[in-house]
């Protein structure tokens, strides 16, 4: 009896040696054919269990069973760790050089024109106004006579003004589009308009000059609107398109459509008012022209002036985008030289 | 328009007022003061008396001078002007004397020392322009009585003066006036303003007549003078016209330009004598030649306004006289015009002409059309007291124009409603009394006389602005338009879906250009596929390459992608949104160009743009806008342009309209542009698929079934296209869910004029889990089907 425990002791140091030796998985799953599959010794020593007293039995089977537990045990111990070994070989031979370059998946750019038209939509559009877009070729009617620039006015001459027929043009303001908006409604609702859009005007192309511009004009139209309304309209824009610290002031002048008519001063960003290069030295910029709608266009367009009162202004587009980033000759707007382009971003 | 000060201080007082504050007062009440001038800048003047003029010993064309500079002494001065001579008396510059140029040393030139400088008026900062030839090519030669040795000499000259140079609104006419400017700066100062008046005595009864034929002119004033003598102007008008910018000619001809600048009114004078008739009537229904007074020959159209004498042409109203009866040194007898000529009709002559001039520049603009009577007296006043005339007649008027006197009804609610002010009654009155309009108020009711000269002001809204003008804009209290619900306001749905498809294109990499919509005749129809209309040309293009409206827009991206590609930028993902617009219709359109190269990784994985690259955007866009592939269907581009690459290209259609095409470029397109191995176009039209209904988006439930999936291996003729078999297959069972390629192969394992494409189908039904009997019952009849219709040869 107390060789058979011997023999059980035996085989259990065996196999836990063998075990603790092994070099691989594969060498592994042999030790495990030897002393853990059903025909294995310490199976077999089973047998001895019915020439023992009631005992014997006991002290025997726990011997068998603790020994079995036992190379169980440190066999699956082990087995893990060579599995853990054998993957983390795996992905140390998988790494890669990461500073390579990854799938492209970079956004274009954008030419900072519609970064302007953009910004300034988004503003009106969340101060309630509607974005309303006209087409380029606009008829005399629209483009001059309503908004109260008779025929024979310097502005309608032919010097400034690409005609298609006698009727027919390239809008040289979006108002244009304005008027169809008033005509359309026929004198009744209220307008809270804006149009963006490109204007033609025959300007040789040069550094500040060029054919085609890009220019944003609003209107605004109900009972009881004011120059305080445009004052305090244009100082939210100004405002959320600059900076929250930039003011603006009024200098009185002149466009037909408007009486009274201002040009608008924001404070310079670059210098805050202080003076610099880029305001001249006078801590402002004109940046937009606006004014109190004048009542001929108002009645031209079916409004009763005696109702209803309105302002209107306008801003260049690229004269915002050039004095922001600084663009030195409005002609790259158009070029698209990529390299050009290249640093604008939007989301 | 350019304002003496010294000049304005004759009718209102602004010698107390630095010329700058004085600008900018101007500027934000509406008259934009450019620039403030000095006449000349110069300090360390004085006058000398040359007493004696040697050659210089080393030069010869240098004098050296010893010059008389009374209490300053004796000095020595080298000079080199040809007209220094003995007995001169001219402007010193003394030594440490600061010119706009130079500051002046004690020196020696050429071996003689030399202490100081005699000066011409250009060396103290007078513009050339307004000096003539002897002045410019010499030093400046003063009178005899000059007084020698003192120090104001700036004063002396009439040059201590700074001007305004404005730079006039086109409602503000007026300010083409100085006496209208001095009425301006005194409502701006609240200070009076005074005239001279002039009067003319004896005035005879005149055989001349006036007449017009056209309501181009509708006014025509004449008087007649006798007895005038041409002599230079005195110093006083002389000074005055210099700094206006207007150079001297003779005592009559500055008259006539005084008067100008004084009132604003055009004058012309014609040599009576030279007259063919007794008589100048307007016309314009003449045509031919009209040789002017510069010499040069102008060909008359008909409504060019013309003043004839005797039915000979005598001047071209408001712009140039003729040759024939100019006014010259040895004329005695002047006709005197002073007429209201039509603003539009002397601008077409004008500029049809080229001929521009301060007189035309005013009639444009329009002047005042009451004050002739008062403009020929001052100028015949001037003619007796300048040019000795002896006998001025009475006016001879031809005249059609109504003179009542202009009212405006306004009140101060309106006033106070448009400003959105709360200025009282008293502020109102005030300012609209000092700005000459004479208010009358009747409760809150205002009544105010517009004095002639404010052409501009018509109605209520006019009286508005001159009160904030005045006033000054930061009287007004900012606030918000109150909101109102009739304006919904915001991005409507078809905005919000065109920005998203902005926002896709440059999420995908590509950047967004912006292009000429002008373009030149030549390619009016390059890449036209959408619209075929005809183009708009311009009557009045400035140059060639900007004469037509464009109807498409690919060809100016590929212009772009080819100005890139020359500047060694050859790898581009561009696009454009334009509007674009022709006789047939209008439209948006959006055209992508891929030039070069799609980098991947870089350049470690890089693939030529090519077909697929397009058609993927494409496809990516009309399921952005919710465009089911049911809606559309490509095929071929039936063109015989050699623009898109024929087998590398596609037309999309919905329904039959073609609504977009995309390849990549024909090799012939590919040269002409200069774009390299490989450029894809693609152009959109977009407004078109923004308008395109199409259904709301709504849940579907997940399958309860599994699916099953089989793939089929087939060889067909090259010819035939994925997507037919794909409907096919589609076609032949309910079971069949989905069909996708997922290998194309042609070369040397299948025949010539084969392909091979390896489908997985996938198969599934609503109502149970099938089973492989079924799905191959299924499989038989597609493969059976494609045998047949396609003579496929299918492996499994």
């Amino acid at each position: 009896m107390a060789s058979a425990i011997e023999r059980v002791l035996e085989i259990r140091e065996k196999a836990l040696k063998e075990i603790e030796e092994a070099k691989n998985l594969e060498g592994l799953a042999v030790i495990k054919n030897i002393y853990l599959a059903k025909k294995s010794e310490l199976t077999s020593l089973m047998g001895l269990m019915r020439e023992l007293s009631q005992e014997e039995k006991g002290a025997f089977g726990k011997a068998i069973n603790d020994a079995k537990q036992a190379i169980q045990d440190r066999w699956a111990k082990k087995a893990q760790e060579m599995e853990a070994k054998k993957l983390q070989e795996q992905l140390e031979k998988e790494a890669i050089d990461i500073t390579l370059p990854g799938k492209e998946m970079k956004a274009g750019h954008i030419n900072p024109y519609y970064i302007v038209i953009d910004e300034v939509s988004d503003i009106f559009a969340s101060m309630g106004f509607e974005i309303v877009e006209g087409r380029d070729v606009e008829t005399d009617h629209y483009n001059f006579e309503l908004l109260n620039v008779p025929k024979d006015h310097p502005a309608r001459d032919m010097q400034d003004t690409f005609y298609i027929n006698e009727n027919q043009l390239m809008r040289t303001q979006t108002s244009a589009a304005q008027a169809h908006t008033m005509i359309k409604n026929e004198g009744k609702k209220p307008i809270k308009m804006i149009c963006p859009g490109k204007c033609y005007r025959r300007d040789d192309d040069d550094m500040t000059h060029s054919h085609e511009f890009g220019q944003i004009e609003g209107l605004v139209v109900d009972k009881n609107v004011s120059l305080a309304d445009l004052k305090g309209t244009l100082e939210m824009f100004v405002k959320k398109m600059f900076g929250e610290k930039r003011e603006i002031r009024l200098r009185s002048s002149y466009f037909p459509f408007t009486e009274p008519s201002v040009e608008v001063d924001v404070s310079c960003a670059k210098c805050d008012g202080k003076g610099c290069a880029m305001c001249k030295g006078t801590g402002w910029i004109e940046i937009l022209g606006a004014g109190e709608v004048h009542p001929n266009v108002l009645r031209m367009c079916g409004y009763d002036p005696e109702v209803y009162s309105g302002f209107a202004f306008g801003v260049g587009i690229e004269r915002v985008a050039m004095l922001r980033y600084g663009v030195d000759d409005i002609r790259r707007f158009y070029q698209n030289d990529i390299r050009f382009i290249k640093d604008f971003n939007k989301n | 328009m350019k304002v003496s000060l010294k000049w304005l201080n004759q009718f209102v007082k602004v010698d107390d007022i630095d010329p700058e504050v004085l600008a900018s007062k101007m500027t934000f009440a509406g008259v934009e003061v450019e620039e403030v001038l000095t006449l000349a800048k110069a300090t360390g003047l004085t006058i000398g008396h040359i007493i004696e003029c040697e050659e210089h010993p080393n030069s010869d064309h240098l004098h050296v001078l010893k010059v008389d500079e009374g209490k300053y002494g004796i000095h020595q001065i080298v000079c080199g002007a040809p007209n220094a001579r003995k007995g001169l008396k001219v402007i010193v510059a003394k030594e440490g004397a600061v010119l706009p140029e130079v500051t002046i040393v004690k020196s020696t030139i050429r071996g003689v020392e030399s202490d100081g400088m005699c000066c011409a008026l250009y060396e103290l900062g007078v513009d050339k322009k307004y000096l003539s030839e002897k002045q410019v090519s010499g030093i400046e030669e003063l009178p005899e009585d000059a007084p020698v040795g003192i120090d104001n000499v700036l004063e002396y000259l009439g040059l201590d003066d700074s001007i305004l140079d404005l730079k006039l609104l086109a409602n503000r006419s007026d300010m083409n006036a100085m006496e209208n400017v001095a009425r301006e700066v005194g409502a701006l100062l609240n200070r009076p303003v005074s005239f001279p008046t002039y009067k003319v005595e004896g005035k005879f009864k005149s055989e001349y007549t006036v007449a017009s034929k056209t309501q181009k002119c509708p006014l025509f004033g004449m008087r007649e003078i006798k007895g005038i003598k041409t002599k230079p102007s005195p110093k006083w008008m002389q000074e005055i016209l210099t700094a206006e910018g207007v150079r001297s000619i003779n005592n009559v001809v500055d008259i006539g330009n005084f008067v100008m600048l004084l009132t604003g009114q055009p004058l012309n004078m014609y040599d009576a004598d030279k007259l063919p008739a007794k008589e100048l009537v307007a016309v314009d229904d003449v045509e031919g030649p009209f040789v002017a007074m510069d010499d040069k020959t102008y060909n008359l159209e008909k409504n060019d306004l013309l003043i004839s004498s005797g039915g000979e042409g005598m001047c071209l109203g408001g712009i140039m006289t003729s040759k024939a009866c100019e006014v010259d040194e040895n004329t005695t007898h002047v006709l005197l015009e002073a007429a209201v000529f039509n603003g539009a009709s002397i601008r077409r002559t004008s500029n049809r002409l080229g001929l521009a001039s301060e007189s035309s520049a005013r009639f444009v603009k329009g002047i005042n059309p009451d004050q002739n009577e008062y403009v020929m007296e001052v100028t015949c006043a001037l003619l007796k007291d300048l040019c000795e005339a002896t006998a001025a007649s009475e006016t001879v008027i031809y005249d059609t124009l109504n003179h009542d006197k202009k009212v405006v009804n306004t009140s101060l609610s309106y006033i106070n409603g448009r400003l959105g002010t709360n200025f009282s009654m008293e502020e109102v009155v005030e300012v609209l009394s000092r700005d000459h309009l004479a208010p009358v108020v009747d409760g809150d009711s205002i009544t105010v006389g517009i004095p002639p000269y404010r052409i501009d002001m018509k109605e209520g809204c006019d009286v508005s602005e001159e009160v904030i003008r005045l006033l000054g804009f930061e009287n007004i209290t900012s606030r918000l338009p109150a909101s109102n619900p009739e304006v919904k306001g915001g991005y409507t749905p078809k905005q919000l879906n065109k920005q998203a498809v902005r926002r896709f294109l440059r999420y995908s990499g590509l950047s967004e250009c912006l292009t000429y919509s002008l373009i030149d005749e030549k390619h009016k129809d390059s890449f036209c596929y959408l619209d075929n209309g005809e183009n708009y040309v311009l009557m009045n293009p400035l140059t060639d390459d900007r004469k037509v409206l464009r109807k498409n827009t690919l060809y100016s991206l590929l212009s772009v992608a080819s100005y890139n590609i020359a500047h060694q930028e050859k790898d581009l993902a561009i696009f454009e949104i334009s509007d674009v617009d022709s006789k047939a219709k209008a439209s948006t359109h959006l055209s992508i160009v891929l030039a070069g190269i799609s980098h991947e990784r870089g350049d470690l994985v890089k693939k030529p743009y090519d077909f697929y690259d397009a058609k993927g955007l494409v496809e990516g866009i009309l399921s952005l806008l919710g465009i089911k592939e049911n809606r559309y269907r490509i095929a071929r581009i039936d063109t015989d342009k050699a623009e898109f690459h024929p087998g590398r290209s596609a037309a999309i259609y919905v329904g039959r309209d073609l609504v977009g095409v995309m390849g990549e470029l024909h090799p012939a397109a590919l040269k002409e542009f200069g774009l390299g191995k490989s450029c894809v176009g693609v152009e959109l039209d977009l407004n078109y698929l923004l308008d395109l209904k199409v259904g709301q988006d709504k849940a579907s439930i997940p399958p309860r079934f599994p699916s099953m999936s089989r793939d089929l291996a087939l060889v067909i003729g090259k010819g035939v296209n994925y997507a037919d078999i794909k409907n096919d297959i589609k076609k032949t069972d309910r079971l069949v869910e989905n069909v996708s390629v997922f290998d194309v192969y042609e070369g040397e394992h299948i025949g010539a004029g084969k392909k091979s494409l390896a489908i997985s189908i996938s198969f599934r039904s609503a109502d149970k889990t099938l089973t492989d009997p079924e799905v191959s019952s299924v499989m038989d009849k597609i493969i059976s089907a494609l045998r047949i219709k396609y003579n496929a040869e299918v492996r499994s």
